[in-house]
């Protein structure tokens, strides 16, 4: 009662060793692929680590490089085998580490699997770091003086630049924050000296946002000071007025782009799984098929091959019970050894 | 009737000609898909830019006709390489000789000439270049304002773009916005006494300020950017005299752009130039090992010694024989007739 019987004569096994071996070679492109994608996300991420805080996780673009070196060697290996099934002089050297290979390429099937979903489902632990990242990038904005943080203004600069963004969820989060060095305040003026004895904290707020926070769409020059303040613009209600400074927030601009690059990269990686399940089942039967005819003395002859020898409660009954005798073996022995030494002594 | 070139080719120096000929030919492949991703590449960056340079500019000539140029290499190199391959092996060389001859003509006249057309735009283009942004961007700083003029609407979006894309402000450096009314009427103050001053004073009755657009701010600079009163060293406190240039972008949008296209011209001309001299040997291989297999009449493994040469005869002679023939092919009624009457007066002198 075998899982899936095909049978196979000569011709059959020849074509589908042949086609395994094309099969496993576009699977080495593909774990090539596979490891691109993983370094390319690997860089986007290192790119932006100032704004996450350095803290975000490397854990999905690692799994993709791992994954993508793992299945170039199997591939590599499995096309090397199809090769030489064709030859039954060398078939036979390969014989004995089949079974365990095939074992390993189920693994290996699995895991990539696996790897595929969390390219899905770990967008979560981004949010935070960005999150924190971004408020703390924001904090630093106007250190341009200090050792370690000079460079925060122009990273928050051209971040808001190129994604289309200000702000961590929007343009007001900069009036909360003093993004004006004290260093470019004029503490002569009143004006200044008025808004600084006004805050609690002493620091200098206003309603304004750096120039990168600005939209070139919009029809008129940026308002980039005063935007709260109708009167101060000629025909200006900050109400109404959308095209002025870019909308979205910088978290939400961050996120939805490494969530659709993860979300590609899952998807290219369930379709190379896919290919990869293709390739294992085929193996299979190669294996299988192939044993069944170097049993009698006729390279020629036709053979069956299958997925499981038994229906697969029987296999998984089987399978425990050689868990089983693993376990009894060394008792058995054991005993058997006593056994031995009591007539020894007696 | 001496053959021009000739060149003796016995079996083996026959043999190294196929495999050198297969080599050149692959790398010609390379080169003109190169050449076909430069081109497009350059297309492409001349759509983004096309605001800014003049609509009289030729310039957008030199990559479509580098396109061409590029894919008939690729067709020249694809040719050589099957040719080559059929020469060194009898089975496949029949159908080649047939088509080989005319496909020489095609080569030389049609990829040689489009080549040369290129190399000639390549040299010749980029030096009227100057000119076209000179007036394209000069009209696009003038209609930064008109965001509501149908025509002209984008202008604004697509000068603060250039500016942020390309780290530039203004045409030669920022004190070019100082000169044009970037802020739309629209949004002037009519009751604003300093607007309506600043109006009066002016000849055309522009609105001009000592002022620049956002996307002249240089993200480099540490402190928030200065974008008004930039001619009045008072109008800032605290403005650090000792660096006056990173506040905003200190090239010039003209200089620039220049220097990216011309760069992009240069290598294209470079690459029109290796695949000339490419294609060049290519063809010259090809012919000459085509005039070796017609010498040995087709049979490729033949041990004989064979000659290859460029043309069969002399130019002149060439001439003459190719009159000849166009002669002889617009001369065929009167040549008929008498073989048509001959034969019926031989079967009466018979019967």
């Amino acid at each position: 009662m075998a899982l899936l019987k095909v049978k196979f004569d000569q011709k059959k096994r020849v074509k589908l060793a042949q086609g395994l071996w094309l099969m496993n070679w576009f699977s080495v492109l593909a774990g090539i692929i596979i490891f691109s994608l993983g370094l390319f996300l690997k860089i986007e991420l290192r790119k932006r680590s100032d704004v996450m805080n350095n803290s975000e996780s490397h854990f999905v673009p690692n799994s993709l490089i791992g994954m993508g070196v793992l299945s170039c060697v199997f591939n590599s290996l499995a096309g090397k085998i199809c090769y030489d099934a064709l030859d039954p002089a060398k078939y036979a050297r390969w014989k004995p580490w089949l079974k365990p290979y095939l074992a390993i390429c189920v693994l290996f099937n699995i895991v990539l699997f696996l790897v595929a979903l969390c390219c899905f489902l770990l967008r979560g632990s981004l949010e935070n770091t960005l999150g924190q990242g971004l408020k703390n990038g924001m904090k630093y904005y106007r250190d341009t003086d200090t050792p370690g943080r000079c460079f925060m203004k122009k990273t928050i600069d051209m971040l808001q630049i190129e994604f289309k963004c200000c702000g961590n969820n929007g343009f007001r989060d900069w009036f909360e924050i003093q993004w004006i060095s004290n260093r470019y305040l004029d503490f002569s003026s009143k004006e200044v000296k008025d808004r600084i004895k006004s805050n609690v904290d002493g620091r200098y707020l206003v309603d304004g946002v750096p120039f990168s926070c600005c939209n070139p769409s919009s029809p008129r020059p940026c308002i980039q000071y005063q935007i709260t303040n109708n009167s101060a613009h000629y025909s200006y209600d900050h109400q109404t007025e959308e095209l002025n400074l870019w909308v979205r927030g910088c978290r939400a601009a961050l996120l939805s782009y490494y969530s659709s690059l993860m979300n590609s990269m899952g998807v290219v990686t369930l379709l190379i799984w896919l290919f990869e399940v293709t390739i294992t089942i085929g193996l299979r039967y190669l294996q299988t098929s192939l044993d069944r005819v170097s049993n009698p003395e006729e390279p020629e002859s036709e053979s069956e091959g299958w997925l499981l020898e038994k229906s697969v409660p029987e296999t998984w009954k089987a399978f425990l019970e050689s868990v089983k005798k693993l376990g009894k073996g060394n008792q058995v022995e054991a005993e058997g050894a006593d056994a031995g030494q009591a007539p020894e002594a007696g | 009737m001496a053959p021009v070139l000739p060149l003796l080719l016995p079996l083996q120096p026959r043999i190294r000609l196929a495999q050198g000929l297969w080599l050149l030919s692959w790398l010609l492949v390379l080169a003109g898909g190169l050449i076909l991703l430069c081109s497009g590449h350059l297309l492409v960056q001349l759509r983004h830019l096309g605001t800014f340079l003049a609509p009289s500019c030729q310039f957008p000539a030199l990559p479509q006709a580098a396109l061409v140029a590029g894919a008939v290499a690729l067709g020249t190199g694809l040719v050589g390489v099957g040719a080559s391959r059929a020469s060194l092996n009898a089975a496949l060389y029949p159908p080649w000789r047939g088509v080989l001859g005319p496909m020489l003509v095609a080569g030389t006249a049609g990829g040689g000439g489009l080549l040369v057309i290129a190399l000639g735009l390549a040299l010749a283009l980029p030096g009227s270049l100057d000119e076209a942004l000179e007036e394209g961007l000069g009209t696009a700083l003038a209609h930064y304002k008109d965001t509501e003029v149908p025509g002209h609407c984008q202008a604004k979006r697509l000068v603060d773009e250039l500016q942020l894309r390309y780290h530039c402000c203004g045409r030669h450096g920022y004190k070019d916005w100082f000169g044009v009314q970037w802020v739309s009427s629209r949004y002037l103050d009519p009751s604003d006494q300093d607007v309506v001053d600043r109006i009066q004073s002016n000849v055309e009755g522009l609105y001009l300020t000592d002022g620049v657009p956002f996307s002249c701010c240089n993200p480099h600079s540490p402190r928030p950017c200065l974008q008004n009163r930039l001619s009045d060293s008072y109008g800032h406190p605290l403005f650090d005299p000792r660096q006056p240039n990173q506040n905003l972008w200190a090239q010039g949008c003209h200089e620039v752009l220049l220097e990216h296209l011309q760069d992009l011209a240069g290598t294209l001309g470079s690459m029109l130039a290796v695949t000339f001299l490419l294609q060049a040997l290519v063809l010259l291989g090809l012919r000459y090992l085509q005039t070796a297999l017609e010498g040995l009449g087709g049979v490729i493994d033949g041990e004989g010694e064979t000659q290859g040469y460029l043309f069969a005869s002399g130019l002149k002679d060439m001439l003459k024989t190719a009159w000849l023939q166009g002669g002889v092919a617009c001369r065929p009624a009167p040549e008929e007739a008498p073989p048509g009457e001959a034969p019926p007066k031989e079967d009466l002198s018979e019967a």
